[in-house]
């Protein structure tokens, strides 16, 4: 019993692997770097940046003398066409992409953890409702729900984080459902039913303990995937309204002059992509982690 | 691969594809603000009334609610949304039309992308955790989290400072000065088949542009994952009895290792390339080009719920659909896998 | 004499993560052309490296010391490993498990056009003759197998393509790991016969791993034994059998129950010892029931006890 309870970690041991990975992995500490950074943006920004209102989206009054300005040491990266300094905009937008993102992971991975536990535990035609729920948000694209939560709600953060929740919940839901099911038929989980621990002990201590880390890692690397497509919904205008401090928002703002002021996009642009990457190195090498087979090195040998 | 799997799989296909359109008849319906007026699309003016009226009978407002649904799955599944606002056409013949420029552009992009990145992939599996390794991983980490609209935005404006506005899917002038008709819908095929060469590389150039930036994603994930799977590969048993027998090192690499990767690698491309649909459709849009992508902005700009709800099927439909080939791919490659 | 194989102070170690692990341990042996020769001891003791050493298969993240000359050409020397002509020209190798050594994407006949195409240049019809002629020598139906994939045969059936495969090479020294181990009775007995026969027929130098003592003494004519990456004594099989003179030796043969003789089954106690577990004395010293004072601290010298027998035990 002890030998099947080694082989899933536990909470604590997954604190064990991130901080095994941190020595092995360089990888994973540029990633993690990259995601403080990001962090330090979305916490401190709005006090770092050289012009918080502009930062908010707020027209400055010397408007048309500040605009379409080159990145230039006054504006390391530069002026929007409504003379707003790029770089405030892009510190403030930080903390708005951390929120999308965490609300959207956390409250997926809560439902899909949730929806795919229950549906092996009960099995039977619970378990047959619950997978077609899921396949059913499966197939749905996030933004052209988006799209539509748009024509029913009007603009708003509400959109973005509904659609994409709406989409995301069941991923988690699969993943957690297939991880969960070898781990229901484990002996000790047995024995705690047959014992007479009460069905929602049984589930939610041994089950979930066990299968959170795997999909915990996916939800990390998921941080930076959820983020690009926020990013589009928000570019696209489905999602915020124009002026938001919003990466996508900015990106948008700068269409239109992408040839004449190409900084206005490109900047915003770069960091969702930092972002991105940064999770993604972060998600990846804990999953290598996971895996031994994955860090040998060699050369071919024949 | 046997009827009766292909016969479950659409059955299931089709259940899922009720749900969805449950699922935004729900949004319609529920959503604060009368359903009627949501799905007129906001009508102003004097002919408002009458268009709202119309709505209502089309949702069938006033029937009892399992009524209501089931009258909206029926028009949704005989292809009878109504005429789209913003169009002023069946919605389905506009998704249909728009569905041939999007799906020409998935097509280049994984064209070029997947056996990119498959490629790629095997050569960092053969020299790993050395510095080729880790640089190509690192490439691919980033290829698949750069927003594929800033990567289109900075081709797009490179291009056009160099002088070639990638603009659209043919040149308009050139288009009528050749005389050229539209068939399939696949500019490139059409250009072909009515020997329209001058058009064939117009519609290329202001083609490849985009496919790139809808290729950084597919061409990431195919380096990454053809590297872990082909670096197994490489570690099995069969790969070792073929060494000791004396096969050579390209032989094994490639029909050994690779081929063992090939159908993971086939269902995994499959299924991205149905998620990517969102990706061309943003694209489009940066790009100019017509295409489903020009619908959600329409949609939005006409408040047109019929043509996002068509979208929404559609799109459905479509994952539905590649994710069935997918597998089916996969098992045609494997045989091990029996369907 | 021409000399098959020869090991002179042979290590292999594997790089697991931090930790280098040796599992073989200065293994020096010689091994004649056309000999039959077994390597016997339990798992852990390093046989398969040895025999991976030997047919050119050792891991990526192996570590080699000492020398390792196969068909006179020097294969291993220090942590080089150069088998460049040497993999199925001059040695070939039957695996231990059929089900996982045989590429399951290709169709059967295909993988023998691969081998016989990248070693001997042969066109695909010239190898379909040829794959005829070894299935057929392994007791296999040609036809039944050819257009077969992996997955579609029985193991048994399996054991037996790829020892044909492994013969197709034409190499004159073969090296099988566990060759019967997976086969049920009547096929172990049909392979015995099988790799008999082609030893007088062809003149193959047989090299094979295995921890069962009867095949060894049916099969083999000198015998190797090792433990815990070393290698404890190797001489006549006949004579290593009927006296053996390393209580380890001594404990495998009367481990074994042999049909017909009534003799009383001993159970020895305890395991070898992990890999990362590197003494300093000799590594049988707490299963040995023969125990001196020098064993605790030094590893015996091979000492040579006959005509071309060697055993490494303080008691000698």
């Amino acid at each position: 019993m002890n030998a099947s309870r080694a082989r899933f970690n536990s909470a604590v041991g997954f604190l064990d692997l991130a901080r095994r990975a941190w020595k092995r992995s360089a990888r994973l500490r540029v990633g993690a770097f990259l995601v403080g950074v990001v962090v330090f943006m979305a916490v401190l920004g709005p006090h770092v940046a050289p012009h918080p209102s502009d930062g908010w989206g707020v027209v400055p009054r010397n408007a048309a003398e500040r605009a379409g300005k080159p990145p230039c040491p006054e504006f390391p990266f530069g002026t929007d066409n409504l003379g707003r300094d790029v770089l405030s905009r892009v510190l403030v937008g930080a903390r708005l992409a951390l929120v999308q993102i965490t609300l959207v992971v956390s409250v997926s991975l809560a439902l899909g953890l949730l929806v795919g536990v229950c549906a092996a535990y009960y099995k039977g035609p619970v378990e047959a409702l619950l997978n077609y729920v899921a396949e059913v948000f499966l197939a749905l694209p996030a933004l052209v729900v988006a799209l539509a939560l748009r024509l029913a709600l009007g603009q708003g953060l509400h959109i973005v984080v509904a659609s994409l929740i709406l989409s995301w919940w069941p991923w988690y839901a699969r993943s957690s459902y297939i991880y969960a099911r070898a781990v229901v038929e484990m002996e000790y989980v047995l024995l705690a039913r047959l014992a007479g621990v009460p069905a929602r002990t049984v589930l939610f201590r041994h089950v979930l303990a066990n299968v959170a880390p795997p999909v915990l890692v996916q939800a990390i690397t998921d941080l930076g995937s959820v983020l690009l497509e926020a990013s589009a919904i928000n570019f696209l205008g489905i999602g915020l309204p124009p002026d938001a401090p919003d990466w996508g928002v900015i990106v948008q703002n700068g269409f239109r002059y992408i040839v004449s002021m190409p900084w206005v996009s490109m900047f915003p642009g770069a960091f969702i992509l930092i972002t991105a990457l940064g999770f993604s190195l972060v998600g990846d090498s804990l999953r290598e982690e996971l895996d031994p087979k994955m860090r040998r090195r060699w050369k071919l040998w024949f | 691969m046997s009827l009766n799997y292909l016969v479950k799989r659409l059955a299931w296909s089709a259940a899922v594809l009720v749900g969805v359109t449950v699922f935004s008849y729900v949004v319609i319906v529920l959503s604060p603000g009368d359903p009627a007026v949501k799905w007129a699309g906001n009508p102003r003016g004097p002919g408002a009334a009458k268009a709202i009226e119309e709505a209502r009978k089309e949702l069938g407002l006033d029937l009892p609610l399992h009524l209501q649904v089931l009258n909206f799955l029926k028009m949704v599944f005989t292809g009878n949304l109504g005429y789209s606002i913003a169009y002023r056409q069946p919605v389905f013949a506009v998704l249909v039309r728009n569905l041939t420029a999007t799906l020409e552009l998935l097509f280049a992009a994984y064209l070029i992308g997947v056996p990119l990145g498959s490629l790629l992939g095997v050569a960092a599996s053969l020299q790993r955790g050395r510095s080729v390794d880790g640089f190509l991983q690192t490439l691919g980490l980033a290829l698949a989290s750069a927003p594929s609209f800033w990567l289109g935005m900075a081709i797009f404006g490179a291009l056009f400072s160099a002088g070639f506005p990638a603009y659209g899917r043919v040149s308009t002038g050139l288009a009528l000065m050749t005389g050229f008709q539209a068939i399939t819908g696949f500019y490139l095929l059409d250009s072909l088949l009515q020997l329209n060469i001058p058009l064939f590389i117009d519609a290329l150039a202001r083609l490849l542009p985009p496919a790139l930036a809808v290729a950084a994603y597919p061409t990431g994930l195919c380096l990454r994952l053809s590297r872990a799977l082909v670096a197994d590969a490489l570690l099995e048993e069969y790969v070792r009895a073929a060494v000791a027998w004396g096969v050579k090192r390209r032989i094994v690499v490639w029909k050994y290792a690779f081929r063992a990767a090939l159908p993971g690698l086939v269902q995994v491309a499959g299924t991205a390339f149905a998620y990517s649909l969102i990706d061309a459709m943003v694209v489009e849009y940066v790009f100019g080009r017509e295409g489903l992508g020009r619908l959600l902005f329409d949609a939005i700009a006409f408040s047109d719920f019929k043509l996002a709800t068509g979208l929404l099927v559609l799109v459905a439909a479509f994952y539905l659909v590649v994710n069935t080939l997918a597998d089916i791919a996969q098992a045609v490659i494997d045989p091990r896998v029996k369907l | 004499m021409v000399l098959a194989v020869e090991a002179k102070r042979l290590s292999v170690g594997y790089e697991e993560l931090e930790e280098l692990l040796w599992a073989v341990r200065g293994v020096s042996f010689e091994v004649r052309e056309g000999e039959a020769f077994c390597i016997v001891g339990e798992s852990g003791s390093g046989k398969s490296t040895v025999a991976s050493a030997i047919a050119g298969i050792l891991p990526p993240h192996a570590v080699t010391e000492g020398e390792l000359r196969v068909g006179g050409r020097l294969v291993v020397k220090g942590n080089e490993r150069d088998y460049e002509g040497v993999r199925g020209h001059l040695v070939t190798y039957v695996p231990q498990s059929p089900g996982a050594s045989l590429n399951p994407y290709l169709e059967i006949g295909d993988q023998f056009y691969y081998v016989l195409n990248n070693l001997y240049g042969l066109s695909r019809k010239e190898a379909r003759e040829k794959a005829r002629t070894y299935l057929e020598m392994a007791g296999l139906d040609p036809g039944a197998v050819l257009d077969r994939y992996p997955h579609e045969l029985s193991g048994g059936m399996l054991q037996r393509a790829a020892i044909a495969l492994a013969l197709s090479t034409g190499a004159k020294i073969l090296v099988a790991d566990e060759p019967t181990s997976s086969l049920d009775a009547h096929l172990r007995l049909q392979i015995v016969q099988l790799l008999k026969r082609l030893r007088s027929e062809v003149g193959l130098t047989l090299i094979f791993i295995t921890h069962d003592m009867l095949l060894a003494g049916v099969l083999s004519e000198r015998i190797a034994v090792m433990y815990a990456g070393h290698l404890v004594e190797v001489g006549p099989t006949k004579e290593v059998l009927r006296k053996p003179l390393h209580p380890y030796t001594s404990m495998l043969i009367e481990c074994v129950p042999v049909l017909g003789v009534k003799r009383p089954l001993k159970a020895y106690a305890g395991e070898p010892p992990n890999l990362s577990e590197a003494g300093r004395g000799c590594p049988f010293y707490d299963r040995c029931p023969f125990r001196l004072e020098a064993c605790a601290s030094e590893i015996p010298p091979v000492k040579e006890v006959g005509e071309s027998y060697y055993v490494a035990c303080w008691l000698y």
